[in-house]
């Protein structure tokens, strides 16, 4: 970013880092530390933890450090599958974000200037209102003796098609994932979309090339960090998620959020729970890295800068 | 340019991990500071959501000139794990018997001094020194449900379904009538103890082949659930989305009394299974950290007085321990079985034991697998 020797230019960049770099220390290495440690510890007959040394008198027992929940992780394939799935719906989700997010970012960051803060804005608002609250007003939408759900099956009645049950499906979680993760993807392609030199447009048109080659050959190469950007907005967060799947999923719509969420209140099981939720970042990690590398190898960043 | 980009960037950081710690964070929540505890009256009771009547709150609140402030669970584990992730400072607690056996154990409860307790002769003594606190030392009886099924009466009877057997929520050729419109309760002790009592098993059985047994059956009948509830069901089955629900006796309660208030066409009606099932005996404790010891003893002496219990029954639904309550109950009510069971199924009802570590794996093992297949 910087090639400055001076004293003075390395002063700005620790003041510049310095407070990210805080975060990241308080917020992400001390926890996954004590989450590491916790995964190697016996659970305690009440929840929490055993404790690490035996109370004086007893023998044997089971405390101390163990692999326990790392072999118990491995018991059965029942968690590599919750795992797979949980990076399938989190890859629809940003997939079909991308889809509906990029015409809305393009509109506005093409439409004129006093309008773009205003649009921006509305994208925006629905996040002012409590996320359990939006989530439990798709329930309503989505019920079986909700509007949507007459209407959609009256018209397949016509055709003569069983009536859908739009609530408590896959289907369900998928737009409530989509729903509270789209301004997600929206603002950052916003933000790149909005920076875009409009004279190579220009350019490409005078050179004879039609608005879909225009869009394909300078567009969205352009786009490219701002869809990598999106991407990893929408698609970590939803791995992690566990109320949407729990209110507008149906009995087998369990994801690795859940499973983790239950080995803390519904199992006791701590030492498990956290064996999971390393298996979680650490394959977060990977895919952010994998992610990193393709922007790197997209060539996209040397027009975008 | 650059520096734009960064601050929207961190503002969007911030949107997306805004809502996923807010909801993070009920499980370390602190009830209360003690010195506000002090300074205000106040009595926090960390209680089952929909246990108590607002009515009976306030007249609580007139009567000890103090203020009655509740956190809710909708399961005995969540309230043990929150308890164990550190929540404090709750004065009183109403757990079931297997959470309250674990709490005793842990020594998180005090000790009563029943001499402050003048109220405790009205309570039946069919449900003292129950076998997870012999001598009462840290618990007086408060309320107790059944869980059971609830069901749109008008639908059963056009369907032609019975409503006294479990096998309505796992025999496929019951099922498929209701398909979509059945919910089970999403507790992997509640749920696995229908489907034992309903292989003939005990509650709290733990072979390993009826547990087998009891997951095929699960997984078998699950296509046709529409999804594990524990509290939506009952505005779910009062609005007539669902016609059957597998779920607590004093939910059913207010599913029909919401049903009939609104004027709906049907009735949701609820009984217990012939095959037996789960009593939940709740009990006031108090717990370690708790500050308002006074007003505590106060709130058991209030609800353990027969006219104030009596409204556990009359305005939400619960069985009643309370011999001096029982005058005060409507006729109706007190008639019902589903509330107030007879002799007879009594002997078919049990209460939850607690299960140790490692069962408790186990348990939750086969219960990843349910909710995946």
């Amino acid at each position: 970013m910087t090639k400055e020797k001076t004293k003075g230019g390395r002063i700005t960049k620790w003041l510049v880092s310095g407070p990210p770099l805080l975060f990241l220390l308080v917020f992400f290495v001390a926890p996954s530390l004590i989450m590491i440690v916790t995964s190697f510890r016996y659970p305690g007959e009440f929840g929490g933890l055993a404790p690490l040394v035996a109370p004086a008198g007893e023998v044997g027992g089971e405390y101390g450090l163990t692999l326990e929940a790392y072999q118990f992780f491995l018991s059965s394939s029942l968690y590599a599958e919750i795992f797979l799935k949980s990076f399938g719906v989190a890859a629809a989700t940003t997939l079909i974000c991308l889809i509906m997010a990029y015409p809305l970012a393009l509109l506005i960051a093409r439409s004129k200037k006093r309008f773009r803060n205003l649009m921006v804005l509305l994208v925006v608002l629905p996040l002012a209102s409590n996320f359990l609250i939006r989530i439990y007003a798709w329930m309503i939408i989505l019920g079986p003796e909700s509007g949507l759900s007459h209407f959609i099956n009256t018209i397949l009645g016509v055709f003569s098609i069983a009536p859908l049950t739009l609530l408590f499906s896959p289907f369900a979680v998928l737009v409530g994932m989509v729903y509270v993760h789209l301004p997600f993807m929206v603002l950052p392609l916003y933000i790149n979309l909005e920076k875009h030199d409009l004279a190579l447009l220009d350019a490409a048109q005078d050179l004879g090339a039609s608005s879909w080659k225009r869009f394909w050959r300078v567009t969205w190469p352009l786009s490219l960090p701002g869809v990598f950007a999106g991407s990893a907005l929408v698609f970590i967060p939803v791995l992690g998620m566990f109320a949407v799947p729990e209110i507008l999923g149906g009995t087998g719509d369990i994801l690795i959020g859940n499973l983790i969420k239950d080995q803390f209140l519904g199992t006791r099981d701590w030492p498990f729970g956290s064996t999971l939720s390393i298996m979680l970042t650490l394959a977060v990690l990977s895919i952010a890295g994998l992610a990193t590398w393709l922007a790197r190898q997209s060539g996209g960043m040397k027009y975008a800068e | 340019m650059n520096l734009r980009k960064l601050c929207l960037l961190m503002f969007v950081t911030m949107l997306v991990l805004l809502p996923i710690l807010s909801t993070a964070s009920g499980a370390g929540k602190k009830a209360n500071t003690n010195s506000t505890a002090r300074e205000r009256n106040v009595l926090y009771l960390f209680n089952w959501n929909n246990y108590i009547a607002p009515e009976t709150v306030k007249r609580f609140e007139q009567s000890c000139n103090c203020e009655l402030s509740q956190d809710y669970y909708s399961d005995n584990e969540e309230m043990l794990a929150k308890l164990a992730a550190g929540a404090t400072g709750y004065d009183l607690i109403v757990p079931t018997g297997n959470a309250m056996d674990s709490l005793i154990r842990q020594g998180a409860l005090k000790p009563l001094d029943k001499s402050l307790l003048s109220n405790l002769k009205n309570i039946n003594p069919a449900y003292l020194n129950t076998a997870f606190d012999p001598e009462n030392k840290y618990s007086v009886p408060y309320a107790y449900t059944l869980t059971l099924l609830g069901f749109n009466r008008k639908k059963m009877q056009d369907l032609g379904l019975p409503t006294n057997t479990w096998a309505i929520i796992f025999e496929p050729r019951y099922l498929e009538k209701i398909k979509g419109r059945i919910t089970v309760l999403d507790s992997q002790r509640e749920l696995m103890a229908a489907a034992l009592k309903y292989l003939g098993y005990s509650v709290n059985d733990t072979d390993e082949e009826h547990w087998n047994q009891a997951k095929k059956m699960i997984i078998r009948a699950k296509p046709y659930w529409a999804a594990f509830s524990n509290t939506s069901y009952i505005r779910e089955l009062a609005v007539g989305n669902l016609w059957v629900a597998h779920g607590y006796s004093n939910d059913m309660f207010q599913a029909a009394l919401d049903a009939k208030r609104t004027g709906r066409n049907f009735t949701i009606d609820y009984s217990t299974p012939k095959e037996g099932g789960v009593l939940a005996l709740d009990s006031m404790v108090l717990h370690q950290s708790g500050v308002r010891t006074d007003l505590a003893y106060q709130f058991i002496n209030f609800m353990l007085d027969g006219k104030n219990s009596a409204e556990l029954t009359n305005l939400i639904g619960s069985g009643n321990p309370n011999m001096d309550a029982m005058k005060a109950i409507q006729p109706d009510i007190a008639r019902n079985k589903a509330i107030f069971p007879d002799k007879k199924l009594l002997t078919r009802l049990e209460m939850l034991q607690d299960f140790d570590r490692n069962r408790r794996r186990l348990l939750s093992r086969l219960w990843t697998e349910i909710k995946l297949r």
